[in-house]
């Protein structure tokens, strides 16, 4: 959000999801394009390459809820995951007030996995922002296929941080969380700016021990 | 918190009336002022058929797209960019560092006479923008949800 519009009562926040390559970002907005109702979105728009591949972004406009008088619009974009998409990834990242990072699950995909999420860090650091002073959420992105890592393992290689970030098993493919993951870093992005401010952008009682499989999936609503 | 830019009321009727002269002027169609993140801060003119928050989104990715262009020409970026169309074109011109203003037209004008009066206009809106009074959001907390519209419909 770079401004307050007292006329026309809006207020506009930019999210972006982030992740390596094939990790099922598009999937995500194509998903919410599909099942939200038309008169809450926008046209998906994607710039990808004739193989589907993310070039530049897809973009998803989103109306939300009414806020004392102001209508909420969520932007949703994502990144293109190839390495070499670099600065394009930098571009996308400009002004953005939430963040969706999207792992893929696969075991083979974790060094791509953190990989992506250092370059994440790095694009915001350019920027002047921590990771920690932006909503953000953890995708565990096709926990439908057979070969994933366990949950505490991703949590353990991804999400091992003092401050850390609410993560979601889901399947984009199928839709499972695809829209909790977008209602919490929604309602941790209304939080930040809510007059209480005191909603905790990190959900200490689902972080996981390394080595404890029981892991509880959260979608905790802030207080 | 954060402290955001305010666009009041007030502000707005500036704006719309420096916008609404250039239209005039330039005898084009539609005027957005959009930040380089792809918001949109204005928009002025005939919006139908007209997706304004998808247009802005494409321009701010475009606009940014040909800096690195310009860097190799020895440039620090465009300051406008003209896409010439069969019947409808658009013109997008620097206006600070943060904000870009794109403006739509067609066959009753020329891409001179925009690009002319734009540059003026973006000097105007500039100013206007800078001087804006900055404040802190806040909402209700017990207001702010989506969960009933974030969901399979």
């Amino acid at each position: 959000m770079s401004i307050i519009n007292y006329a026309s009562r809006e207020i506009q926040f930019k999210i972006v999801y982030y992740g390596p390559a094939l990790c099922g970002k598009t999937t995500n907005l194509a998903y919410i394009h599909q099942r939200i109702s038309p008169t809450n979105r926008g046209d998906l728009v994607s710039l990808a390459t004739a193989a589907d591949r993310t070039l530049f972004f897809d973009f998803l406009p989103l109306n939300a809820v009414v806020i004392k008088g102001f209508v909420t619009k969520f932007q949703l974009y994502t990144v293109p995951g190839q390495v070499i998409y670099n600065a394009t990834r930098q571009l996308v990242l400009r002004s953005v007030d939430g963040l969706v990072f999207v792992a893929d699950s696969q075991w083979e995909k974790m060094e791509e996995n953190v990989e992506s999420f250092k370059n994440l860090a790095d694009n915001l650091a350019r920027q002047n922002v921590a990771i920690d002073d932006l909503p953000c959420v953890l995708q565990y992105n096709k926990r439908d296929l057979p070969n994933v890592a366990p949950l505490n393992y991703m949590e353990y290689v991804l999400n091992n941080r003092k401050k850390r970030l609410q993560s979601f098993e889901a399947s984009s493919s199928t839709g499972e969380n695809v829209f909790a993951t977008l209602n919490a870093v929604s309602q941790i992005l209304l939080h930040k700016f809510s007059k209480q401010n005191d909603v905790p952008q990190t959900i200490a009682p689902t972080a996981p021990v390394p080595g404890n499989p029981t892991l509880a999936q959260s979608e905790t609503t802030p207080a | 918190m954060n402290s955001i830019p305010v666009l009041t009321i007030e502000d707005v009727a500036t704006l719309d009336g420096v916008l609404a002269d250039f239209l005039k002027k330039a005898e084009a169609d539609l005027t957005v002022v959009i930040d380089r993140g792809g918001n949109v801060i204005s928009q002025f003119g005939d919006m139908n058929a007209m997706d304004v928050t998808i247009i802005a989104a494409l321009a701010a990715g475009s606009f940014a797209a040909t800096q690195e262009l310009a860097r190799r020409i020895g440039e620090l970026e465009f300051n406008a960019l003209y896409h010439q169309g069969n019947g409808s074109h658009i013109f997008m011109n620097s206006v600070d560092e943060d904000t870009i203003m794109i403006t739509v037209f067609g066959r009753r004008t020329t891409v001179g006479l925009v690009r002319f009066y734009s540059a003026a206009t973006a000097k105007i809106v500039s100013g206007l923008l800078n001087a804006l009074q900055r404040n802190e959001l806040s909402f209700e907390a017990a207001d702010a949800s989506t969960r009933q519209i974030f969901a399979d419909q």
